[in-house]
């Protein structure tokens, strides 16, 4: 143990004002997320968290102080990081391509809203109904398919994730699309569309109707009486 | 196993006179000797080598003559066919070369090639190799339980890993991802230590660049291994969930991403194959030096083209996804890097020739092993550039054109490498001569076989012929190529029969063969001025080596003799050579 | 077991120790990392993950927070006490630590509880597998930590192997870090 006792000449800062520092800044970001403005939020969310552990890393673990060796050892695990991220990120960030949709996946993300029909059941009753939709895979409007057809619960399970509750295209997957989903809210949406280039477009796809590709073909899971239910419905959604 | 612990106690009793060494039973429990755990991991290398190499007799027999019942193990269904191969892959990868590259010649080299009396953390050392045992139970323990052994390739990629009605093997897939995720606790545990022993328990004098190429190869390897492995565990974690917790981490229809855990697997399982690849090249190095009695040509050019290769390494692992549905863009960077790391491996090649040209050669057994480990490898290492461009890799993905690239690659590196590093340490290891002519019938039974059952594969894959296909009957337009198939496999069958050849020298070599003196082959570095094998600490407390030059001093003008031991201190009368 | 003549060589400078443990936390960073970017890629890739994350409980997540920021706290404070050679201040720190540890744990557990009573569970959807995957992975080295401590204390105590006391800080000092980091991913970026 000899050579290493020689190794003492530690710096030691005042911890208790780092401690002092860290708790408020952890009051910040917390503070933050009250702001309802997303990207104040993120910025005191994650800047805090970068100040916070420089501060952990120099000071408590003394990295300020350390042999520059250290520091290359875990600068690069870091750097390996980024590189991972760039290197996947392509693939796994946007599953939505130009050429191609995951149906599965846009049926999954439409098993993941709440029924907000049901404000009392809420995100559980989303919980169980995707846990017990998940088991059978690939069934995408599984729970709708089991009871007799309903247009009005398949269009919130299936197609409001994109085109939202109340069919105004302003879904949560909405964010990601460009165009955006079809407003059926909208009376210039109506003015050239008849029922069977709709019925056309939820079979086939909007590709097919010379609309977005990024408008799936359901026609695995609808049949063509169901399909033109679904058109009746979306009739019911005009000017909403 | 029996046979190799009764051999190794005995050659372990030869040397241990002073220290208080465990013996028996105890000592292959509790022995924190970095030569004895050494050991462990070579022999338990040595003995899933031959695991695996049973499989890949089993399956190639399939191939060539199938349906029909295969000696000593009995038919081939299509589930068994597929755990044998995925079996194969992974007992190759994750239990022979690397234990027996990294952990037992890292283990055994290290601290006597610097000068140090063990591993700078002896009891992690013991921890690592007993999590490692239990890794290998947990494997092979998978391949008898109810179901089976999993089935889906090594890479084990999901929906099919992760959902036991697709693999039809519940537990044995569970099992197989248990043994992998505790083989990489035990080279994480193993890795620190060596690295830590490199960096800082060196003989007083050795600097960076006196450190001989072995030590320096299985340390970067290491910390690529440790910097590589981490997204994997996190991967490996999240198959295990989907497989037992029902998690929908690689399922498409629950938000998940199959391409994520690929990503994941080859983010490591590109640096894994130069892992095992440096170690090897190190061992060759080491050999090449000293039976071409001469200095390295290079030495910091080779370090830092290592150093490089090893950074490469993690810039090109989307190549082995190319046609998985990547971002074509992706494809087209990582072609380029693909392309761009044969240069340093090149530039390793070209060191080696040059270091061997003007040599005053002596083809010892261990020098042919080394000298067919360049020759096999730059066989793998050009038809890899075929398959690095993505356009030729649609047609060659998933061929035999794969198969038979990446077995000229890691045949030379997991099975010459291991013997061109056994017989060149066999002297320090065990005390005892090894038989030349004996090696050499064992080198060539090897290698010719070798590049018969691979070089048939290059022309499988070329004319169409898919891998992991249990019978290609089943394909009219590839039953014409059956003969190539059949000599595949009888190649195959001969070079397994010349291992009885290893087999019988070595233990020949133990129980009677010529002692062995400190340094056989007048080589320059460390380990060779320790006794044979060495003792409990190596060298005597009082007299731990001190380094005075660089590992490669052969041939030097100042010198009478053709060697220059690192330890000799510079005196002005010519010292007699400290052993012969 | 005598400490071999090589575990007291520093060629580089720092104590062999040490050194480990920047290598260990270099391997951890990546493990780590390997995770928490594939949790965010996938996030980004599903913003309706964001109506499942609204039901993380951000004060309690804070309060954990806070708790390990204190626990980095006592763990520096009984490095500072073991430099000076003082080991039964020192161990009295650690001891500190590992109860903010286990107060950790604690808390997690009810929140765990109270959120899969509500139907949350680790199948529930792709974000709640993530969040209970990268906590409970957290929540493991915690564990970890906290019985290694237990161990440097006790010895410390006894006056001997005061080093460790700084190692094992360092290890605790980074799985407060990931925490530093899991925090806002899972509680406040909504």
């Amino acid at each position: 143990m000899s050579e290493q006792d020689r190794d003492t000449h530690q710096h030691h800062p005042d911890y208790t004002k780092i401690y002092v520092a860290l708790v408020i800044l952890l009051i910040i970001s917390v503070v933050g997320t009250f702001s309802g403005i997303l990207w104040i939020t993120f910025i005191m969310a994650f800047g805090v968290a970068v100040v916070k552990a420089t501060l952990v890393a120099e000071n408590f673990m003394h990295l300020k102080w350390e042999k520059v060796v250290a520091k290359w050892v875990l600068g690069i695990s870091l750097v390996l990081m980024l590189l991972f991220f760039a290197g996947v990120s392509p693939d796994i960030m946007k599953d939505r391509g130009l050429q191609w949709v995951n149906n599965a996946d846009l049926a999954a993300t439409a098993r993941g809203i709440p029924d907000e029909e049901e404000p009392g059941k809420g995100a559980p009753a989303s919980a169980a109904e995707s846990a017990k939709a998940a088991a059978p895979t690939q069934t995408a409007a599984a729970a709708p398919a089991a009871a007799p057809f309903n247009p009005e619960t398949t269009f919130k399970t299936v197609c409001a994730a994109c085109h939202g509750p109340e069919g105004e295209g302003n879904g949560p997957g909405a964010a990601a699309l460009n165009p955006k989903p079809a407003n059926f809210t909208d009376p210039a949406f109506w003015t050239d569309k008849t029922d069977s280039i709709l019925e056309k477009a939820i079979r086939q796809g909007g590709a097919s109707v010379g609309k977005s590709s990024a408008m799936p073909a359901w026609g695995s899971i609808l049949t063509e009486a169901q399909a033109k239910q679904m058109v009746a419905y979306l009739h019911t959604l005009k000017g909403k | 196993m029996a046979q190799a612990s009764a051999a190794t106690a005995h050659a372990h009793e030869h040397g241990s006179h002073e220290h208080k060494e465990l013996h028996g039973i105890l000592k292959y429990l509790w022995s924190t000797d970095h030569k004895v755990i050494a050991m462990q991991y070579l022999f338990t290398g040595m003995f899933m080598a031959m695991v695996g190499g049973f499989m890949a007799y089993v399956f190639r027999m399939q191939l060539a003559f199938p349906g029909k019942s295969v000696p000593l193990f009995g038919y081939v269904s299509p589930g068994r066919y597929n755990a044998l191969i995925t079996a194969h892959g992974s007992i190759m990868i994750f239990w022979v070369a690397m234990p027996v590259l990294i952990a037992a010649f890292g283990n055994y080299l290290i601290p006597l090639m610097i000068g140090a009396d063990d591993m700078v953390f002896p009891r992690l050392n013991r921890l690592s190799y007993q999590v490692f045992l239990l890794s290998v139970i947990v494997l092979l323990s998978s391949l008898f339980v109810k179901g089976g052994g999993f089935g889906g390739g090594w890479p084990a990629y999901p929906p099919l890993s992760a959902n036991a009605k697709y693999n039809l093997t519940p537990l044995g897939s569970s099992m197989w991802l248990v043994a992998v995720a505790l083989e990489f606790a035990a080279f994480l545990m193993g890795g620190i230590n060596f690295i830590t022993t490199l960096m800082n328990a060196r003989a007083p004098g050795m600097k960076a660049y006196d450190i001989p190429m072995m030590p320096w190869m299985v340390v970067i390897a290491s910390i690529m291994f440790m910097l590589s492995v981490g997204p994997l565990i996190a991967g490996a974690i999240m198959l295990f969930f989907d497989q037992n917790l029902g998690t929908g981490f690689y399922d498409p229809s629950r938000g998940g991403d199959p391409i994520l855990w690929q990503h994941l697997f080859w983010f490591f399982g590109h640096p894994e194959v130069y892992v095992v690849l440096l170690p090897a090249v190190g061992t060759v190095l080491e050999i090449i030096t000293t039976f071409a009695r001469k200095k390295l040509f290079g030495y910091k050019t080779l370090l830092y083209t290592a150093a490089a290769t090893a950074v490469l390494s993690f810039f090109v692992w989307a190549h082995h996804q190319f046609i998985a549905g990547i971002d074509p863009r992706m494809a087209n960077i990582f072609t380029v890097t693909t392309m761009i790391i044969s240069i340093p491996i090149a530039e390793m090649c070209f060191v080696i020739i040059a270091t061997l040209y003007g040599g005053d050669i002596r083809l010892s057994t261990p020098m042919l092993w080394a000298l067919a480990f360049m020759a096999e490898f730059l066989i793998g290492g050009c038809t890899g550039i075929f398959l690095g461009a993505s356009g030729a890799d649609i047609y060659l993905h998933e061929t035999y054109f794969v198969l038979a690239h990446f077995h000229y690659t890691f045949f030379p590196i997991a099975i010459i490498g291991t013997f061109a590093a056994f017989t060149y340490w066999f002297p320090k290891m065990f005390g005892k001569m090894l038989n030349e002519t004996l090696g050499k019938i064992h080198f060539w039974g090897t290698i010719i076989p070798f590049n018969l059952i691979f070089i048939p594969l290059f022309i499988l894959g070329l004319d169409g012929q898919q891998r992991r296909i249990y019978d290609f009957q089943n394909f009219p337009e590839l039953r014409h190529l059956q003969p190539i198939r059949i000599l595949a496999t009888i190649s195959l069958v001969v070079m397994l029969l010349f291992q009885f050849v290893f087999f019988f020298n070595v233990i020949r070599a133990w129980l009677k063969g010529p002692k062995a003196p400190k340094n056989p082959w007048q080589s320059n570095t460390l380990e060779w001025t320790a006794e044979s094998p060495p003792p409990h600490g190596n060298w005597p407390p009082d007299r731990m080596p001190k380094v005075y030059r660089g590992p490669y001093e052969y041939n030097h003008p100042d010198r009478e003799d053709d060697y220059w031991p690192q330890n000799i201190p510079p005196e002005p009368e010519p010292a007699p050579s400290p052993a012969r | 077991m005598q400490t071999p003549i090589a575990t007291t060589r520093s060629a580089t400078g720092i104590p062999t120790g040490r050194l480990a443990i920047w290598w260990l936390v270099a391997s951890e960073i990546v493990i780590f990392g390997g995770l928490l970017l594939s949790y965010v890629m996938h996030r980004i890739g599903h913003p309706e993950w964001a109506i499942a994350q609204a039901h993380t409980h951000t004060f309690v997540g804070a309060f954990n927070t806070f708790v390990l920021l204190t626990a980095s706290f006592t763990a520096v404070k009984g490095h500072e006490a073991a430099e000076k050679g003082d080991g039964k201040r020192a161990a009295k720190f650690l001891y500190l630590t590992m109860g903010g540890a286990c107060l950790f744990i604690l808390v997690k557990s009810l929140e765990w509880t109270s959120e899969i009573l509500e139907g949350f569970t680790i199948q529930a959807n792709g974000f709640w597998a993530f969040y209970y995957t990268a906590a409970g992975l957290h929540a493991l080295h915690v564990i970890a930590g906290a019985i290694v401590i237990f161990f440097v204390a006790r010895d410390a105590a006894k006056g001997r192997n005061l080093q460790r006391v700084e190692y094992v800080g360092i290890y605790w000092h980074f799985v407060d870090i990931i925490w530093i980091f899991l925090f806002p991913l899972l509680y406040i970026a909504k």
